[in-house]
């Protein structure tokens, strides 16, 4: 049998650094997708518009599966419910608190572009973006999957000054929403085209080093994720011969998921010579989450 | 490359939840029919709301940090502990955390305190929706990928799926998969607005049926490449996939409970002659009830397994319901039996459903368990000890 590769089929999203007021969505909603979405909020219309703007047009298979990760979800619908119970005294609206589920991003996704597979909503503390390509990438080896939307939203919500204290930041921290989606699917290694290679969740720094060996080469390029340490993990890249770094997030405001946007900085803006991104980012406790996406 | 695959059993189970601290506990209640909801006082605005809640004690007054952390840490102990992993094994193991409402309890809590104050917001003291798993993973000293799985009442199910995909691959030796769904008001006073509690208590696929109890629990599953016993289970095959019949309801006509109970079969290997006892999602809600129903006669037709409904024993768990209703029925059934709710839909109804009245023998071989979310998220699991 033809050895197998996880192919980018598409890719694309939004990214705006919020100065003061988060614009409003719906214009965009109904520009991306031809039509209004009635009755979402702000969280389900970032989605919907990175998943269109990663399918440009294409239609995925009907058993396409949808990962989304989020590093703080729909803070909109959370923050409406509580204020409901807590300042109003009323119970919540029912459309809110139904929107409070996660998932349903992913229901109005699959409502949106005809989608019946599976539907995951994963979070980890570091590594969103990481933890639902890592789902993703074992139901595609696992054979369950053979197709999949993986995608990361972060929203940003007014006033900006309490965003930035929820999100611990410095009071002037610039900051921006986020969402990012691969469409990914399985087939012959041999046919031209980008894929993703690995996706790996690494205990430490010596298992980073292995991962590094096994795929340094002439064309890699190491890019640092948002919560890693640079010298650390260039020095490991050093080590095993890649010297070349890609920072893909240089001048971008701050929200959770830009490991997200990797793949797509990579193949829309890759340096000379650079064939290969090894992308590392790294946790509090020291452990690495780690991907690679080789141009085609 | 594809890692060796191997072998994956439940090596270990915890839980708390209404029926007792601990599966013993649990074993001995699902033995007798199951108790009546009491009605839980919840405060709103200047009144209060009365709900019917199958939980354990102090929901309303405990510190809802040390009431999580102290409820979810038992059931962990307790399978990590019936699993005999060691402090080295724990640190290759990976987390996996299923829940739909997170550490909510908390961040209303520090809500409700900073409004006393007057510059309050809400989720100003955890936003991030890795919290809880990073937490956990600490406490208990687990040292492989944490992952939190939010899928609404699909959600620890789906954890399981994972976390044994995890083991089977290579890519941990073993995986520590949690149910986590504790009293809060959110999802208390959410369900109330949308007026799905029963006055009565739940009666799943029942001329009866009005609604849900509201139900928490905490379960714990360990998932290992070593056969504990003769009798033990692993999961078989599962599947998952999206409805969008409705965001709030499965497709009333069965098709898409049936397509995701066959898929879980055909991977699992098993013919639908061939499985001993099915576990409903049973919400005994009108909606997903009669979508339930629909599906399971798709897929059984006149040739229906046994079927028995759990959630009448400790209310709807949510996020929880995959695991605490799993670790339910492969306990029961590992003693030969299926729990029985006398007097709840004792025949075929208008929904053409009967469950169990008694405990009921059952012996070895593949049983299946449904699940149906919020998000059109429906999943089932083949479970098997044959």
């Amino acid at each position: 049998m033809a050895e197998r590769a996880i192919f980018i089929r598409g890719l694309g999203g939004y990214y705006a650094e919020v100065a003061e007021t988060p614009p409003e969505l719906g214009p965009l909603v109904k520009e991306t997708l031809g039509a209004q979405v009635r009755r979402i909020g702000r969280f389900v219309q970032l989605a919907l518009i990175g998943a269109a703007r990663s399918l440009v047009g294409q239609t995925p298979p009907q058993d396409t599966g949808v990962y989304l990760t989020s590093g703080r979800g729909d803070m909109e619908m959370t923050i409406d419910v509580m204020n409901q119970l807590y300042r109003d005294g009323q119970p919540p609206r029912p459309l809110s608190f139904i929107n409070t589920v996660s998932n349903s991003a992913c229901f109005y996704i699959a409502k949106q572009f005809g989608l019946r597979g599976r539907s995951a909503f994963v979070c980890n503390s570091h590594f969103s973006f990481e933890a639902a390509l890592y789902l993703a990438m074992l139901d595609m080896e696992a054979g369950v999957t053979s197709s999949a939307l993986v995608g990361s939203v972060d929203i940003a919500l007014a006033p900006l000054d309490v965003h930035r204290r929820r999100l611990r930041l410095a009071p002037d921290t610039p900051v921006a929403e986020g969402s990012h989606w691969l469409w990914l699917q399985p087939g012959d290694a041999s046919q031209p085209g980008p894929r993703v290679t690995s996706m790996e969740m690494l205990a430490d720094g010596d298992a980073l080093r292995q991962w590094m060996q096994a795929h340094a080469g002439d064309g890699a390029i190491v890019a640092i994720g948002q919560c890693a340490i640079a010298d650390e993990v260039t020095a490991i890249a050093a080590g095993v011969g890649v010297t070349r770094s890609f920072d893909y997030r240089d001048g971008r405001a701050y929200y959770d998921s830009q490991s997200g946007d990797a793949a797509a900085a990579f193949l829309s803006r890759r340096p000379e010579g650079a064939t290969t991104l090894l992308h590392v980012n790294c946790d509090a406790e020291g452990r690495f989450a780690v991907f690679a996406v080789k141009a085609g | 490359m594809t890692p060796a695959q191997s072998e994956t059993w439940f090596t270990g189970a915890g839980l708390v939840s209404a029926l007792g601290a601990g599966v013993a506990e649990t074993l001995a209640a699902l033995r007798r029919p199951p108790g009546a909801p009491r009605d839980l006082t919840v405060p709103l605005g200047a009144g209060v709301e009365s709900i019917p809640f199958l939980g354990r004690d102090s929901a309303v007054d405990e510190d809802p940090t040390q009431r999580l952390f102290r409820m979810a840490e038992a059931a962990a102990r307790e399978a990590i502990s019936a699993a005999g992993l060691t402090p080295a094994q724990l640190r290759t193991t990976a987390l996996l955390v299923g829940t739909s409402s997170l550490d909510i309890s908390i961040t209303e809590d520090a809500f409700a305190r900073d409004l006393q104050s007057g510059d309050a917001h809400p989720l100003m003291t955890n936003s991030s929706m890795g919290h809880l798993g990073r937490v956990m993973a600490k406490h208990l000293g687990v040292g492989g990928v944490d992952l939190t799985i939010n899928t609404a009442c699909t959600a620890s199910a789906n954890a399981l799926v994972y976390g044994e995909q995890l083991v089977r691959s290579g890519r941990a030796s073993h995986a520590l998969v949690l149910g986590i769904e504790l009293f809060n008001r959110t999802t208390a006073l959410g369900f109330k607005g949308l007026d799905l509690f029963s006055p009565h208590g739940m009666r799943p696929f029942d001329k009866d049926r009005r609604g849900i109890v509201l139900g928490e629990a905490c379960a714990a599953v360990v998932i290992g490449p070593t056969r504990p016993n003769d009798n033990a289970f692993r999961l078989a095959g599962s599947a998952n996939l999206c409805d969008t019949h409705g965001i709030s309801a499965a497709n009333p006509d069965g098709s898409t409970v049936a397509a995701v109970i066959n898929q879980a079969l055909d991977l699992a290997g098993v013919a639908s002659r061939d499985v001993r006892a099915v576990k409903s999602h049973g919400t005994a809600s009108l909606l997903n009830d009669e979508a339930e129903a629909a599906g399971l006669k798709r897929v059984f037709g006149d040739a229906m397994p046994t079927i028995c409904a759990l959630k009448p024993f400790i209310g709807h768990t949510f996020g929880a319901c995959g695991l605490t209703e799993l670790v339910m029925m492969c306990a029961a059934a590992s003693e030969g039996f299926v729990p029985g709710t006398p007097g709840i839909s004792p025949a075929p109804g208008d929904l053409g459903i009967g469950i169990t009245q008694a405990p009921t023998p059952v012996g070895r071989g593949a049983f299946l368990l449904n699940y149906f979310g919020f998000g059109g998220n429906n999943t089932a699991l083949v479970v098997s000890n044959g």
